[in-house]
């Protein structure tokens, strides 16, 4: 029986030669460069040096997480990745649904198809670019916003500079740049439903509003499922480069999340198992946040990830 | 019953209220476009809005007589050239052979690729392995590691899904190898996911910074991105404060906004040629992703 298996495993090998031909090196760059990355995870529990290598450092144990807990910093900075990523949660993520239910509405065509195509440019504009261009407009010297401020008779505002405004200058940058194009799977879900369902509603005597509630909402809640546990399974990683690009000195005690923490104790400072070890607890409370969000949305009927 | 023409105002308002966004979308780049091609007297007393106050090409020679930000630019075409080439080349290698049915162990293949979506070494483990090969400021750090985005791969998997089993069946019949099949007839037809991926992984290479930051020493191997980054934390002096960085540094305004204008250019350029291709992208990744 066994040998008949691994006669059938040795045909399908030879016959389908090519396909693995194609698979072996892909299968190599992961090795090397995904699952060393997580092997080298260990770190973590090691006193990293150069000279010795991931594998050859000593072993500290939890020495390194019980650094980390200790640290006020470390409590700074899980703080604020948390709140910025609430931030989005609740002013970011509802407003490409609004944007895709209001595109939704527009009957003529051509009209509709450039507003998508003009809401879709940020997104594919650098956190740099954007980063700088907020930061132009809202100069208390030469920004567009504070000229309008001072045009009303108000004082100039340094938004960037300031630690009330500029996490609003944060989740303001983020719709500017995601809002458009998160419409695209919720507009394709609208598309999906059926029209004789807004038939009847209007039949019983259902206005534009109730429309919306009762049919466009329930048609795209999966999208809306599906999109909310990618979200939250990002809870613990706000975006290092829109950070990165809106970030100054003044500011640290809100800008500073994990990733930049990360690089500028890790790499800049070259603490590199003090900080793999923020790192592998970022990542194991992420993996844990999407399985169970996951779990979560499943229990509720939806369709999860997997 | 309402009356007709009332009954049609949300519509307007709607369609109105969208312009209105669309518009505040767009300013601050037609605003930035602006002050790149205006005096220095005019964008420093406010004056510059939607058009160019005292015309004018200063800013676009002083950067361009300079020279850093085109050595920045040259670096980073060369990256996003080969780049992509190497990300489609791998994608389609990771994706033909999973797209097979009949391709033994192509479950647990797919969960190892899927795996690494889920759960990934940090930033600190990816730069030690970097490190160790021996790869850190070399372009090669920046291409191996991203060799794939398992994700387009899997957009590019349901795409060779969806093509008929027939026509390969009937090639092969006709004595085509295995490498003929796939060149001469699955890419062909796969030309709308190539050209949307193609998209996807050049503006990802255009965009990156974080990689070049940490991957990249030499200031003359530095990509636009970081160069621009650079130009833009040493100009605004308000910024500076407590940094400790002198204010002889300080870049005026006008250069700034030509740096900025100069590096969204091409994607504006192309951008209009592409945008029917990335929404179909989009949409074949949330099929099945």
């Amino acid at each position: 029986m066994r040998a008949v298996s691994q006669h059938k495993w040795w045909k399908a090998l030879a016959r389908d030669r090519f396909l693995y031909v194609l698979l072996a090196p892909v299968l190599v760059y992961l090795l090397i460069f995904k699952y060393l990355p997580i092997a080298g995870e260990m770190i973590a529990f090691k006193n990293y040096r150069l000279a010795d290598g991931i594998f050859g450092s000593p072993w500290v144990g939890w020495a390194q997480f019980q650094k980390l807990f200790a640290s006020q910093e470390f409590y700074t900075v899980l703080r604020n990745t948390i709140v910025l990523n609430m931030y989005q949660l609740v002013f970011v993520f509802p407003v490409p649904i609004v944007l895709a239910i209001l595109l939704n509405e527009v009957r003529i065509e051509w009209y509709k198809r450039t507003l998508q195509n003009l809401l879709y440019i940020p997104h594919f504009i650098s956190w740099v670019v954007l980063g700088s261009v907020v930061i132009a407009l809202l100069s208390p010297s030469t920004g567009f916003v504070n000229f309008m401020l001072k045009a009303v008779g108000l004082d100039p505002v340094y938004f960037m500079a300031s630690t009330t405004w500029w996490p609003v200058a944060f989740i303001a940058s983020s719709i500017w740049k995601e809002a458009g194009f998160g419409t695209i799977l919720y507009l394709a879900a609208m598309a999906g439903i059926d029209p004789t369902l807004y038939e009847a509603a209007k039949i019983d005597g259902a206005r534009k509003l109730r429309q919306i509630w009762h049919v466009t909402l329930p048609g795209i809640r999966s999208t809306i499922a599906i999109l909310l546990i990618l979200q939250t399974g990002n809870m613990m990683d706000v975006g290092f480069e829109h950070i990165y690009a809106l970030r100054n000195a003044s500011v640290t005690s809100v800008s500073e999340v994990i990733s930049t923490y990360v690089y500028t104790r890790g790499i800049v400072n070259l603490q590199y198992s003090y900080t793999a070890a923020l790192g592998l607890f970022q990542s194991v409370v992420g993996l844990v946040l999407i399985l169970s969000v996951n779990r979560l949305i499943k229990l509720l009927g939806e369709r999860g990830l997997w | 019953m309402r009356p007709r023409g009332l009954a049609r105002m949300p519509g307007i308002v709607n369609s109105v209220l969208l312009g209105l966004c669309a518009y505040v979308t767009l300013f601050p780049f037609v605003n930035i476009i602006m002050v790149s091609f205006s005096s220095s007297r005019a964008i420093t007393s406010g004056e510059v809005f939607m058009w160019p106050v005292e015309f004018n090409l200063e800013a676009y020679m002083k950067l361009f007589k300079d020279g850093q930000l085109l050595i920045a630019m040259r670096n980073t075409i060369w990256i996003t050239c080969i780049g992509v080439v190497f990300n489609i080349v791998m994608t389609i290698m990771a994706a033909y052979p999973l797209s097979k049915s009949r391709l033994r162990g192509r479950k647990p293949l797919s969960m190892i690729i899927l795996f690494t979506m889920l759960f990934s070494g940090g930033m600190i483990p990816n730069f030690l392995v970097v490190n160790e090969l021996g790869l850190v400021n070399t372009y090669w750090a920046l291409w191996l590691p991203g060799l794939m985005s398992v994700y387009n791969m899997f957009v590019m998997k349901s795409f060779f899904e969806s093509l008929p089993e027939e026509l390969e069946e009937s090639a092969s019949i006709d004595g085509a190898s295995s490498l003929t099949i796939l060149w001469r007839i699955v890419l062909p037809l796969s030309k709308p996911v190539i050209a949307a991926l193609t998209l996807f992984y050049a503006v990802g290479w255009w965009n990156s910074y974080m990689n070049v930051l940490i991957y990249i020493r030499s200031t003359d191997k530095l990509s636009l991105m970081v160069k621009l980054y650079q130009m833009i934390a040493l100009v605004s002096p308000e910024l500076l404060r407590g940094e400790g960085v002198s204010e002889v540094l300080i870049t005026p305004e006008g250069i700034r906004a030509a740096a900025i204008v100069i590096a969204i250019t091409p994607i504006l350029c192309v951008y209009p040629f592409l945008q029917k291709h990335f929404i179909k992208g989009v949409l074949l990744g949330s099929i099945k992703g």
